[in-house]
């Protein structure tokens, strides 16, 4: 029964959080149109705002308007930050492919995430409104919470401000013209790059504003910037990206749409908004204000740096090293009990072996299509679900449940890649992360799936053939032929990629890479030729998942999980993109590293174990650095190396082409 | 921390297992990487054992897992002091990160690496699950400190003890006296995962079936991890309910709870939590927090079993804590209860030691207790208590208004689905 003073209600409620949403998404709006920066850390910049706030609050004691003055003073101090960050970590990037700058921004959100944590700890804070604006109020005799209408009224203040300030002052009109043409404003003798910094610092004042009006209605706790910033992604991609416009109506329009459906449609609950944002995606990419004000019309677009090509070894040098290195990690187990103990085979290593696997995967597409997956988490999950339950409802052979889930992993890739494959770049990106979280919220509504818990009873998948349990069997002592089982799959599928790659396939879709124009105009199906990449590509996601699934002793959701795709992206760019066994590399570094850290933090006393526990941002700060001085990835450093400090180091190295061993292009 | 030298004799038989070997080989881990390793080698049999604490230090539930894991050292100082346990107990740490694939991974370490042979540890429940099938498969006693209700149901196995309150328990004890002081019109909001869902059919079932009058206005679900509650809270106030029972936990409960607070809602209705006397809660909440109800697991007022001495102990070895919580109670109990199992079987054997602990009488912090041997779940006393304004500062205290003892709070063993 719907009640006129209900649906005000709900109303209200909505604009109130979309008000919110419009100040993050206003933020992250503009520093795309103008400076073409996906800023994946504003959800951090937004938490930043909040904890400092918190900080203010508690410094200021009991003053009286201590909770004012944090809302002033914290946005600023945080714009400042921000406009460092622009200053030492973007600003090298200009150029680049704007995808480097998620992955940048991702570095950072892991370094900021963990700062937060050293300096204010584990537990939540409490940030309470001021009294003046607690409580609700009753108006005309309908009663609400005096600080929603505080929200709506500032956000819309601050929003129409800042929509003044970029349309009628000169400083809005220089930023404007340079997101146009950022060559003529120089030349009219304008420094750009400066203005640009104040963009971002503005950003993150907006976003640092968001998250102290907000953290005084819900929580400043760890976690509330990675809770938002997917959100903030829906509204900006919905609203248009670069479009202020967008944002506002974006930003009220979901927070409306969010608030409705949980009163009226439950069951819809967290998926409509990823329904929204894929069919934004696949009707009109640019969103509802396509043709934004200040998209970057120029198109400066980079190339993805790939790790391949010249190297300091010949090819049969390699051929050996590449033997070497699997013989190596056929005959770790060997060691158990008289190095180490079995969790380094058993667990470590073998873990490192599903992610590089997973790596493997993306690479077929980021590194050689040229097609980068936010959302390839989702591949990995299916094939960790349909390989559970099969072995729950269907048989326990795992081999069958393997089987099962890489060809539902198949089917899921064809499905996604035939509705988005259409779409590139940027626009790309975002339609897997849509989609990969509507999975992620559709596992846990269903019982079959385990619902929030997962399922990691009664799962005890077999051999088949009498061999006994999978993880269970051992060869000799602790030996596991589990451990074998995965590395041959390992090995297998990276020279069944390899084979892809030399093979006509693989040179089409480096020049669809290079330039999908130009291989076009030649004749090839560019879009097919995707397609059928991405599946390759989901299939092999699928396979990791359903290995990983043994020593987690089944799945849940957390398979699902975003931050997974995050850390396989990091990984692959890591090893060096292009190559497929420099990912597979930067598996193992990313997680060898991990563990060197945690083992170190915990026998290291005092303030340094404890940063050194903080293996997360460690690693963000590694990912950061590489991403600005080494984009090529570690596989690129043998050579970069020689050729600084190598014989006659003015030679220079050679030009990352393809790769040159393979001379025969076809057609 | 001594540990023993390379041989060992075993007091019972002469039969030695790889684990035996493994240990006494003296395993070094990978060179220089291993930084805490004085505990292995050595090891196993005679007069030593190590306990493996494997906490939530990172990810969703990293602000309650230390809590957890300084009771559980606590109880282990406490034992390696006393003349009563007659071994020594080395510890090992790892980190569930909150997750059930990390988690397992820790455990393996734990256990291949550090020769852990007990483990305790994780609050989230399908970390707490994966756990379990782990304590099964690899033959350790394990500890869970998660509430969920399949852990000693559904899910249970021999190896699995626990000393954490589960959901049914604190229904058993709260729903009906609900029903009796707050109000008979009754509205359900959950959060919508396998607590929330539990809290719902255990509360419900147990107002149904109550002689008290019952009637259910409405339920309303939210999605685990939202972050907006008014649509709830609003449709809330705008019903004929006069008692809210909230079925969720943590941020979720700490956002609900501030935005219920802005709109007015406990002045209207009486809201009761299956948690919300928690350290951490009412920390979060502040004053939005009082005259909130709550099921207490735990209250460091509390003048049972071992409690005055685990709060004396607790408060000057960890001061920066404040007072001991539930998590550090679970911590606390779940190594002692658990070493007085070991002190009966007169083995750190777990396939020996399970069979003794099972239905053995203990003490714990809350009192007399046991884990019952149909499904080993301490039967734990359970209380009704009011977050209050308190003398000085913010966070509210907890007043606990009625006591329910162990044996009337847990459920028969007829009705959990654990069959041992």
């Amino acid at each position: 029964m719907v009640t006129g003073g209900t649906l005000l209600t709900q109303l209200l409620n909505g604009v109130s959080v979309g008000m919110v949403y419009v100040l993050l998404a206003a933020g992250l709006s503009i520093i795309f149109g103008v400076m073409d920066v996906i800023n994946f850390a504003h959800g951090e910049f937004y938490a930043l705002g909040a904890y400092l706030a918190v900080g203010i609050a508690a410094a200021l004691g009991g003053v009286t308007g201590g909770f004012w003055i944090a809302l002033v003073a914290a946005p600023l101090i945080v714009g400042v930050l921000g406009g460092l960050t622009e200053r030492v970590t973007i600003r090298p990037l200009y150029g680049r492919n704007p995808l480097y700058h998620i992955l940048l921004t991702f570095g950072l959100v892991l370094v900021i995430a963990d700062g937060i944590e050293i300096i204010w700890g584990t537990q939540p804070k409490n940030f309470a409104p001021p009294a003046l604006l607690s409580g609700p109020i009753t108006i005309a005799g309908f009663q609400y919470s005096l600080y929603n209408y505080f929200v709506i009224a500032v956000g819309g203040l601050i929003a129409l401000g800042t929509w003044l300030a970029l349309t009628e002052t000169r400083v809005g009109i220089i930023i404007r013209g340079g997101a146009q043409d950022r060559g003529m404003v120089r030349n009219l003798g304008i420094d750009i790059d400066r203005y640009y910094t104040l963009v971002f610092a503005f950003g993150c004042v907006l976003a640092a504003f968001a998250g102290i009006v907000l953290g005084a209605k819900q929580e400043v706790a760890l976690g509330m910037g990675n809770a938002i910033i997917i959100p903030a992604f829906v509204v900006v991609v919905l609203g248009g990206l670069g479009s202020f416009r967008g944002a506002v109506v974006g930003g009220l329009a979901i927070g409306i749409v969010q608030t409705l459906t949980q009163t009226y449609v439950p069951a819809l609950t967290g998926v409509i908004v990823y329904l929204l944002m894929v069919g934004i995606l696949l009707v009109k990419p640019q969103g509802l204000f396509g043709n934004p004000e200040w998209q970057n019309q120029g198109g400066e677009e980079g190339d993805l740096l790939t790790g391949g090509g010249g190297g300091i070894l010949d090819s049969s040098t390699r051929r050996y090293l590449a033997a070497a290195v699997v013989g190596v990690l056929a005959l770790v187990p060997l060691g158990i009990g008289v190095v180490y103990s079995s969790y380094l085979p058993n667990s470590l290593v073998l873990n490192v072996l599903v992610w590089a696997l997973f790596a493997l995967s993306l690479d077929f597409v980021m590194g050689y299509a040229g097609l980068v997956s936010l959302g390839h988490v989702l591949f990995y999950g299916v094939g960790a679900y349909v390989t559970v339950m099969m072995t729950l409802y269907v048989t326990p052979v795992f081999w069958v449940g393997l089987l099962g889930g890489v060809a539902l992993a198949l089917a899921v890739a064809w499905f996604v890649g035939y509705l988005s494959i259409r779409v590139s770049g940027v626009y790309f990106a975002m339609i897997t992360l849509g989609f990969a979280q509507l999975a992620y919220n559709l596992v846990t509504k269903f019982d079959v799936t385990g619902g929030s818990d997962g399922l990691y009873t009664g799962y005890d998948a077999t051999y088949g053939f009498g061999l006994g349990e999978v993880g269970q069997v051992s060869l000799l002592g602790d030996i596991q032929l589990f451990y074998y089982v995965v590395l041959a799959l390992v090995v297998g599928s990276y020279l069944v990629a390899r084979q892809m790659m030399r093979a006509p396939f693989g040179s089409v879709l480096q020049a669809i890479r290079e330039s999908e124009d130009r291989a076009e105009f030649l004749g090839y199906d560019t879009v097919a030729y995707k397609r059928r990449a991405f599946m390759v590509s989901g299939g092999l996601a699928g396979l990791a998942g359903g290995l990983a699934t043994i020593n987690s002793f089944g799945v849940g959701p957390s398979f699902l999980f975003w931050l997974k795709s995050g850390e396989v992206i990091v990984m692959t760019l890591l090893g060096g993109m292009g190559t497929l066994y420099g990912p597979m590399l930067g598996a193992g570094a990313f997680l060898g590293l991990k563990e060197i850290l945690l083992t170190f933090g915990e026998s290291t006393p005092g303030l340094l174990g404890e940063v050194l526990s903080q293996w997360q941002g460690i690693l963000g700060l590694i990912f950061v650095v590489f991403v600005i001085y080494v984009p090529e990835g570690l596989v690129s450093l043998p050579e970069t190396l020689q050729a600084r400090f190598g014989a006659g180091g003015g030679g220079g190295g050679s030009e990352p082409a393809t790769e040159p061993t393979d001379p025969e292009v076809s057609d | 921390m001594s540990s023993d030298g390379g041989t060992d004799g075993r007091a019972t038989d002469g039969r030695v297992d790889r684990r035996d070997v493994l240990k006494a080989a003296g395993v070094a881990g990978v060179a220089g990487l291993s930084g805490c390793l004085s505990d292995i080698g050595g090891g196993g049999g005679g007069g030593t054992l190590t306990y493996g604490l494997l906490n939530p230090i990172s990810g969703s539930y990293s602000s309650l897992g230390p809590f957890q894991r300084h009771g559980a050292e606590l109880a282990i100082q406490h034992l390696n002091e006393s003349d009563d346990f007659e071994y020594e107990i080395e510890i090992a740490r790892g980190d569930t990160e909150t997750g059930a694939s990390t988690a397992t991974q820790a455990a393996s370490q734990l256990v291949e690496q550090d020769g852990a042979n007990y483990i305790m540890g994780a609050i989230s429940s399908s970390v707490g699950l994966a756990l379990n099938s782990f304590a099964a498969e690899n033959e350790v006693i394990y500890n869970p400190g998660a509430a969920a209700i399949p852990i000693t149901g559904a899910s249970c196995n021999e190896y699995v003890f626990r000393s954490e309150t589960n959901t049914a328990q604190i229904a058993e004890g709260a729903a009906v006296w609900t029903l009796e002081n707050l109000g008979s019109d009754v509205w359900f909001h959950i959060a919508d995962y396998a607590y929330g869902q539990s809290v719902l059919r255990e509360w419900r079932s147990r107002m149904e079936d109550a002689d008290a009058e019952f009637n259910e206005v409405g339920v309303s679900r939210a999605d685990l991890g939202a972050q907006n509650y008014e649509s709830y809270i609003s449709e809330i106030q705008n019903s004929d309910a006069d008692v809210l029972v909230v079925g969720s936990t943590g941020g979720d409960f700490v956002r609900f709870g501030n935005q219920a607070a802005s709109a007015g809602l406990g002045e209207d209705i009486d809201i009761m939590n299956t948690t919300a006397s928690f350290q951490s809660l009412r920390a979060g909440l502040g004053t939005a927090g009082y005259g909130i109800y709550s099921g207490v697991r735990y209250n460091a007022s509390l003048t049972t079993g071992w409690n005055e001495q685990f709060v004396d102990a607790y408060t000057s070895e960890y001061p920066d804590d404040g007072a001991p919580g539930n998590f550090a109670r679970v911590g606390y109990d779940s190594v002692r209860m658990t070493a007085m199992g070991i002190q009966e079987a007169g083995t750190t054997d777990p396939t020996e030691v399970k069979d003794a602990l099972a239905g053995l009488e203990t003490n714990s912090v809350l009192g007399d207790n046991m884990y019952r041997e149909c499904d080993q779940q301490a039967m734990n006393p359970v209380w009704v208590g009011q977050n209050v304004e308190p003398d000085e500062g913010e966070v509210a205290d907890v007043e606990l208004i009625e006591k329910f003892s162990g044996g009337d709070a847990i459920p028969s063993c007829e009705s959990t689905e654990c069959s041992l």
